[in-house]
């Protein structure tokens, strides 16, 4: 074996000159084949007529056209696409991201003037009259018709009193129609964009308005969801106890006006942040902020309205799509989630930043559409029981303060680097991508292990026997597996599963005495939505996921990334990963002199990815690469 | 892919074979019995010593191969997309696709949508990975994208009163007499074209490659003497079967 290497490492040495021909010397078909390869890995592309005659040409040198190529988009994209095929990060409509607090739905109705006419509104929000509370903002007796919570509509629609009309609801320019939607006279309405990702463009119904002739200057929104404080108090309606079910519900609405939560009554009056969920329900002052920009508009009274025109398919990157159609407002956000992580990657392989950054960066890429969901969307899924906490400000793995509050919705063509995003943050895993993609923290803690460490769980040959034991990392026929997995997924104990709710220290301690279980019944319902009753005990709660290593459920993501660039595997694993994906085929361990030197050549370059692809892409494996000729190393400088 | 250690055990499994095989005439060996110790049965050791090959006579001198042999890499399907609409001018994928599907409606060309999982692009979003072979909807996709390259090329470049240098992908003039083209004009063109789609000279292609496609052109040709207007004559039909073949080449999809 060793005989093997040492002549792998030989080849790699003298395969550096492989290429290199005569000044006057026409290139062999073997040159040719190289040439090609590289432009296909390098530029993303076969070669064009004038780079081949440039090829031709005597004198020409390949390496520093490779080291040209080697400062491009295609090199970036190329390297992208290694990460994203073993990460896949992209998630569809199965991830469904329908956040109350944020859809503004449309209510067709009949105005004043017998005209139809849209009114938006957003389900949950919080009023001050029994007969809209929780629900929309005209009531069925006013309006004629009923909107139940699944969207349909009911009755016949009938003029309404200009009155309550104008009390109830009112006139917005919002933001996605207006690009200076923030001053205080909006007047650059959009035009309807051309749907390539590059350009804001809503779905044609929502740039008319209800008669579907007249364009759309400005939009009819109930009042409470016209309010812009960014903070708002805590609303005490004085309802103790539901209306029975016999008595007709005021103003004719068929839900039973909301009571007031133990937790509303205890803090009635305080102030809460109206970017979280918790906030929104609590407090009736929330609403959608200036232009409604803490909101996204929907065409319909469906659950995942349409919203704006987007690619479905951009394999060539945004700005080159091959198609476009109608996309929901869920749609939305899973699109541009998914365009972070590729904008992560391409900026880090393009400025040749340390390949450690894929786990532990702190810094990300936003636009103009991810930094409205940092801003004003991610704290939305935010706080749940976590009020029972008194965790109701979501502390997020994005700071909102780090956003760059001078990229609007509509520039989402603008990418920018943020350098820090916060002490929670940790490269790609702490992306709303990764975390909507890799729901539980076995998953997170499984596709780490998989793409960064190269290694896979593989299940002992053992009958699983019935048992009652809790703990994976013990039970037998599990334990081969989550030995090694449940410490790694605790690293995600802090980051609430299916979404990217943190739960801070300060409110959730690992052990919490509150959360104990009760002469062997399990602790309230506000503790099993954060704590496991099966590893608690009669004096404390243990929170969920935590049992595989409390050390590292504090630590958070970035200890799972500092752990993981720590281990020698990590450097091999980058070399392996690409090296195969430019190979074409898996390594072997005729490759070990390869991978050692790839290796090497991205340790002693501070992890950075640019000298292992020059390296690569200058050895014998690469040059002959899948060349199934018996004679095809005879033709080279090996053996 | 076969790793190393099933290639050894490949190997001795060869090994044991040849070493297995009674030579003709000879007495069949005695059947092994395994040894019992107490009832039960123990195994019989398999350790082998490994013989390096330049020890086997007549092997001292024999150089040996270690390279790691694979079929060839399948051109990602994006890098394919791209190089298909830079063969045809770079225009947008969208722009290419208004282009590709025509005016008229021969179905030559659907919409990229409808291709992409066919042709190996990934579906991260339902975890469909990228297609790292061949298959035969992919031949079918390949062959389909390609002639609706071909003809479409050949519409603008050939039967439009085009510039040559505005010309996609047939930068060449054609007889202005239509008269058949000499081996050697033939030649001069279908290089032009060999070096655009795979990237090096005919020259330096297999001996048979341009006799093949010489053969394919004369024949579309002679199939299309007398077609009416609506479809493409002779050396139209000839030079679109030539681009056909090329880009559906192994050596276009493989490198």
């Amino acid at each position: 074996m060793r005989w093997i290497h040492a002549m792998s490492a030989a080849a790699l040495v003298v395969g550096a000159s492989a290429v290199a021909r005569p000044a006057e010397a026409s290139p062999t078909r073997e040159q040719y084949r190289l040439f090609r390869a590289l432009s296909i890995d390098l530029q993303g592309r076969i070669p064009l007529p004038d780079e081949i005659a440039a090829f031709e040409r005597p004198g020409f040198d390949l390496d520093a056209w490779i080291d040209q190529r080697l400062q491009g988009p295609a090199y970036a994209e190329r390297l992208r696409r290694v990460y994203l095929d073993a990460l896949r990060l992209e998630v569809g409509p199965m991830f469904n991201f329908v956040s109350n607090p944020l859809v503004l739905r449309r209510a067709r109705l009949v105005d004043p003037d017998g005209n139809p006419a849209y009114v938006y509104y957003r389900r949950g929000q919080r009023r001050d009259r029994v007969e809209s509370d929780l629900d929309f903002c005209l009531s069925p007796d006013e309006t004629g018709v009923t909107l139940t919570s699944n969207g349909q509509v009911s009755g016949t629609a009938r003029p309404i009193d200009r009155a309550v009309w104008e009390a109830r609801t009112v006139e917005v320019r919002p933001w996605w129609l207006y690009r200076d939607y923030r001053s205080a006279s909006p007047a650059q309405r959009i035009t309807a964009g051309d749907g390539s990702a590059m350009v804001l463009s809503p779905v044609a119904n929502l740039l008319v308005n209800a008669d579907n002739i007249t364009p759309t200057t400005t939009v009819r929104v109930c009042r409470e969801e016209a309010q812009t404080p960014a903070r708002g108090a805590v609303y005490l309606s004085g309802r103790l106890t539901a209306l029975p079910r016999t008595e007709p519900y005021p103003g004719g609405r068929v839900t039973a006006p909301p009571t007031d939560s133990a937790y509303a009554r205890a803090h009635a009056g305080e102030m809460v942040s109206c970017t979280s969920g918790t906030g929104v329900s609590l407090s009736d002052d929330c609403g959608c902020g200036v232009g409604l920009e803490r909101c996204m508009p929907g065409n319909s009274l469906g659950n995942d309205p349409a919203a704006f025109n987007l690619p479905d398919n951009v394999p060539l990157g945004a700005d080159q799509p091959l198609d476009s159609r109608t996309q929901t407002q869920g749609d939305w956000s899973r699109f541009w989630w998914a365009q972070e992580a590729v904008h992560f990657l391409d900026d880090l392989f393009a400025r040749d930043r340390d390949v450690r950054g894929l786990l532990n960066d702190r810094g990300t890429m936003v636009n103009g559409a991810t930094a409205q969901f940092y801003r004003s969307f991610a704290g939305s899924t935010c706080c749940g029981n976590g009020t029972q906490f008194n965790y109701q400000e979501p502390a997020a793995l994005f700071d909102p303060a780090r956003v760059p509050a001078d990229l609007t919705p509509h520039d989402i063509a603008t990418w920018r680097r943020v350098d820090d995003r916060g002490p929670q943050a940790a490269g790609l895993l702490t992306t709303p991508i990764f975390l909507a993609k890799y729901g539980t923290r076995r998953a997170r803690a499984h596709i780490v292990y998989n793409a960064f460490l190269c290694r896979q769980f593989v299940a002992e040959n053992i009958a699983l026997t019935p048992s009652t034991e809790p703990n994976l990392m013990v039970r037998s026929g599990c334990a081969a597996c989550h030995a090694t997995l449940e410490p790694l997924s605790a690293y995600f104990t802090r980051v609430s599963e299916s979404g990217w709710t943190f739960l801070p220290v300060a409110a959730f301690p690992v052990l919490n005495p509150a959360c104990a279980t009760r002469g062997g019944n399990s602790p309230n319902g506000g503790c099993t939505s954060f704590y496991d009753p099966a590893f608690g005990s009669a004096t404390q709660g243990m929170l969920r996921g935590a049992y595989g290593s409390t050390e590292h459920a504090d630590e958070g993501p970035a200890g799972l990334a500092r752990a993981v660039v720590d281990t020698p595997e990590f450097a091999s694993c980058v070399a392996q990963n690409v090296s195969e994906s430019f190979l074409g085929r898996s390594l072997t361990a005729e490759d070990q002199g390869l991978q050692e030197t790839l290796v090497t050549a991205l340790r002693t370059n501070g992890f950075r990815m640019r000298p292992l692809v020059r390296a690569l892409v200058r050895a014998d494996a690469y040059r002959n690469a899948n060349n199934l000729a018996s004679g095809a190393w005879r033709e080279g400088s090996t053996p | 892919m076969k790793t190393t250690l099933q290639r050894a055990a490949a190997a001795v499994i060869f090994t044991l074979g040849c070493n297995s095989t009674p030579a003709p005439g000879a007495p069949a060996p005695a059947p092994v019995t395994p040894t019992v110790d107490a009832g039960a049965v123990t195994p019989r050791s398999t350790e082998i010593t490994p013989t390096p090959v330049t020890a086997i006579p007549g092997h001292e001198l024999i150089p040996q191969d270690r390279s790691p042999k694979e079929p060839p890499r399948l051109m990602p399907a994006e890098t394919l997309i791209r190089s298909y609409i830079a063969l045809f001018g770079g225009l947008s994928p969208q722009a290419l696709q208004v282009r590709l599907r025509g005016a008229t409606s021969d179905n030559l060309f659907d919409t990229w949508g409808d291709y992409l999982s066919a042709l190996g692009v990934p579906d991260y979003s339902v975890d469909i990975p990228r297609a790292p072979q061949t298959n035969a909807l992919m031949l079918a996709a390949f062959e389909r994208i390609g002639v609706a390259l071909c003809e479409r090329a050949v519409q603008n470049d050939l039967r439009g009163a085009v510039a040559l240098g505005d010309r996609v992908l047939f930068r060449f003039e054609l007889p202005a007499d239509a008269r058949a083209l000499t081996d050697e004009e033939f030649a001069t063109r279908f290089d032009l074209l060999h070096r655009r789609v795979l990237g090096y000279p005919a020259a330096l292609a297999p001996d048979s490659r341009a006799p093949r496609f010489r053969a394919l052109y004369q024949g579309a040709v002679a199939r299309h003497a007398d077609a009416g207007t609506r479809s493409f004559n002779g050396p139209e039909a000839g030079w679109a079967s030539v681009c056909e073949g090329l880009v559906r080449h192994p050596e276009f999809h493989l490198y």
